[in-house]
């Protein structure tokens, strides 16, 4: 009896253990954002509060909180404000199934992968909700793309995990980490290349990151799907969209890089010497590396035009994902060494 | 199996207390003054005019349809794949006739169109 | 009976109560869309169900097909429809005896099938107990491509027909929408545009 609750309660600890440090690292990706942008476009950057701008992060979030919440007089009330929750809810709990580490995950499930992917389809529904509730034009028009997007893009993204499966020959994403060791030319973004560039154009697509935000596109519709949504509403949204980032980034890293491997492994001189490195920071390196990917595309790219998004899911990625599943599962058939063995 | 299963449910617990404190503490802390131009729908300074749910193009609806039937095929993909190496050439084979089946639907949609978007 | 069983039950309990809760406010609301999102609800218990009797693969799939891309559908037809309510009242009742006959014949066809001989629920066994690392869609894949690759094709065959299906009924080719042709537009020339014409200035 004793005992069942302190699991419990471990549990909850282990969970705030997760979620406290995903939300400081929100933050500060947003100033990283800023920071790195602003370096882009030969700018400062945020530099007023705290020492460099440090504080900043924080000022944003007690701003955000102590607006006022509006909601519109035709809106429907409790969809309405339900609409952040569906957002922000699938967004956390995708995250208790990633390892962070060999035996560092909090939920070790066998359909890993699976439940990645269903919680990642989930995110469609805190956009259509918002968007309908909200009874105005700019932001059901938003909702609208946003949803037709996502959807579009999803299904690539399933077939490049088609692909993992088909050389993990495992949903468990601790299987599929360690089926990847021995060094830097195993790790599965080499046999799966397609797959891998596949899986990122669509987790930025899905995400609804430049190049591919046509669902916010603030000079033709204002600000899209939450445009009438302010203060802490606003603030879930915006919290739930950069969660999403760094789950997109840790899937990555997880599936294509590796996870926590060092890259060094197998190699005569610098493998030993990097050996004591926790594989909790390579981890944290590689989620870094795809972060930062995100923000230098979106300081980098223009927007794509809403037809051209729909032509690249359904005519370029589809296709290759298909031709590349096909291929990779050969690959498992004929047993080609060192990746499908 | 199940024990695997209970972090995530307490998790999904979690993330639902998260949203509703967030909004509740967003609520209690911030001002309330509302006024009917402050809560009328944002239409670049006009007054809203129609409805705002209208009939939409049917492209939208056919691309969620056919997405249905993707999703569907991924669903029969997840775990072929993961025993592909134990059900030899003949499970291969068979979802090789399957995929075939859907790529002769995928070139029929494209000769057809339906993926054009103006 | 210890903890996690009483435990179990009591998860048992909430999501079925969860699952007959939202399915009765499908029916029962008025509003379109909340009816869906209430069903997005109850497969979200029945999902909880399943997982409940260790069939993981099962669960997750009801949530990716029905909640992500069916109910997807679903909203995308009902949120841009601006239904009535009073039309809606009217028609509930032209179509109530249509409904009982239906109604009806479903009652029947539920209590024949759970009848004993048939799927007498005292016989069925569970599958509980399953050890830590036990995979439901090893178990699954394993069977599905193999002894029955028969059914499996036929379901291709189906999914074929949806896609032609679908087409066909949705969609009427390019319709009359005024569109930019933008290959056009980047190749024109000057020469096609613009005729330099020599004006004779007016002369005093």
């Amino acid at each position: 009896m004793f005992n069942d609750l302190l699991l419990i309660l471990w549990i909850i600890i282990k969970i705030i253990v997760i979620v406290v440090p995903l939300l400081l690292g929100v933050a500060y990706l947003t100033f990283f954002e800023r920071k790195v942008i602003g370096l882009m476009q030969s700018r400062i950057g945020p530099n007023r509060v705290g020492p460099w701008g440090l504080l900043q992060p924080i000022a944003d979030v007690l701003k955000l909180l102590t607006k006022e919440i509006i909601i519109p007089s035709a809106s429907n009330r409790y969809l309405f404000v339900i609409a952040p929750m569906l957002t922000i809810t699938p967004a956390l709990a995708a995250w208790a199934v990633i390892p962070f580490s060999q035996g560092m995950a909090l939920a070790n499930i066998n359909a890993g992968v699976l439940y990645l992917f269903a919680l990642g389809s989930l995110s469609v529904y805190g956009v259509l909700v918002a968007g309908w509730a909200s009874n105005s034009k700019y932001a059901f028009l938003g909702a609208m793309r946003a949803a037709a997007q996502t959807i579009s893009y999803e299904i690539a993204m399933g077939f490049s995990f088609v692909g993992i499966l088909l050389a993990a020959g495992s949903m468990n994403l601790q299987d599929i980490v360690l089926k990847q060791q021995g060094g830097f030319w195993h790790w599965y973004w080499l046999p799966l290349l397609p797959l891998f560039v596949t899986y990122w154009i669509s987790g930025v697509a899905e995400t609804n990151r430049l190049p591919f935000d046509v669902a916010e596109g603030e000079s033709e519709i204002v600000a899209g799907f939450h445009v009438e949504y302010s203060g802490i509403t606003f603030a879930l949204f915006f919290l739930a969209e950069y969660i999403n980032m760094i789950m997109v980034s840790t899937i990555a890293a997880l599936l294509f890089l590796g996870g926590w491997l060092s890259p060094f492994e197998g190699i005569p001189l610098l493998g030993p010497l990097f050996a004591w490195v926790p594989g909790i920071i390579w981890l944290f390196l590689k989620i870094g590396g795809f972060l930062f990917l995100y923000i230098w595309l979106r300081a980098t790219f223009p927007r794509y035009r809403y037809d051209q998004i729909m032509r690249l899911g359904w005519k370029v990625l589809i296709p290759v994902t298909l031709v590349w599943v096909v291929v990779v599962s050969l690959g498992v058939e004929f047993k080609i060494a060192p990746w499908f063995i | 199996m199940l024990e695997n299963y209970l972090p995530i449910l307490i998790f999904i617990g979690i993330g639902l207390v998260i949203g509703m404190a967030a909004l509740i503490i967003g609520a209690l802390i911030g001002p309330h003054k509302p006024d009917a131009e402050k809560n009328s729908p944002y239409e670049c300074g006009f007054p809203a005019f129609e409805d705002t749910r209208l009939p939409f193009d049917v492209r939208y609806y056919l691309v969620a349809i056919l997405f249905i039937i993707f999703d569907l095929e991924t669903a029969f993909l997840f775990p072929w794949a993961v025993v592909l190496h134990k059900i030899g050439l003949y499970g291969f084979l068979a979802m090789m006739v399957f995929l075939g089946l859907l790529t002769i639907g995928f070139i029929y949609e494209w000769k057809k169109g339906a993926l054009e978007w103006q | 009976m210890n903890l996690a069983q009483i435990f179990t039950d009591l998860v048992f309990f909430s999501f079925a109560a969860i699952l007959v809760g939202s399915a009765l406010m499908t029916i029962i609301s008025r509003n379109p869309v909340r009816s869906a999102l209430f069903l997005v609800l109850a497969f979200f218990a029945a999902t909880g169900l399943w997982i409940l009797l260790e069939v993981e693969f099962l669960g997750l799939i009801l949530i990716l097909v029905y909640v992500g891309a069916v109910m997807t559908l679903f909203l995308f037809v009902v949120m841009t429809l601006n239904i009535d309510v009073e039309e809606q009242r009217s028609s509930f009742v032209r179509y109530l005896p249509f409904a009982i006959v239906i109604v009806a014949m479903l009652v029947i066809l539920m209590v024949y099938v759970i009848s004993p001989g048939h799927l007498n629920p005292s016989e069925l066994t569970t599958t509980g107990g399953q050890p830590v690392n036990y995979s439901n869609t090893t178990e699954l894949g394993m069977v599905l491509y193999t002894d029955y690759a028969y059914p499996f094709e036929l379901a291709g065959i189906l999914l074929l027909v949806a896609i032609i299906a679908a087409i066909s009924l949705t969609f009427h080719g390019k319709g009359n929408n005024k569109t930019q042709n933008p290959d056009q537009q980047i190749l024109i020339r000057r020469e096609d545009r613009i005729r330099m014409v020599k004006m004779q200035g007016d002369k005093k």
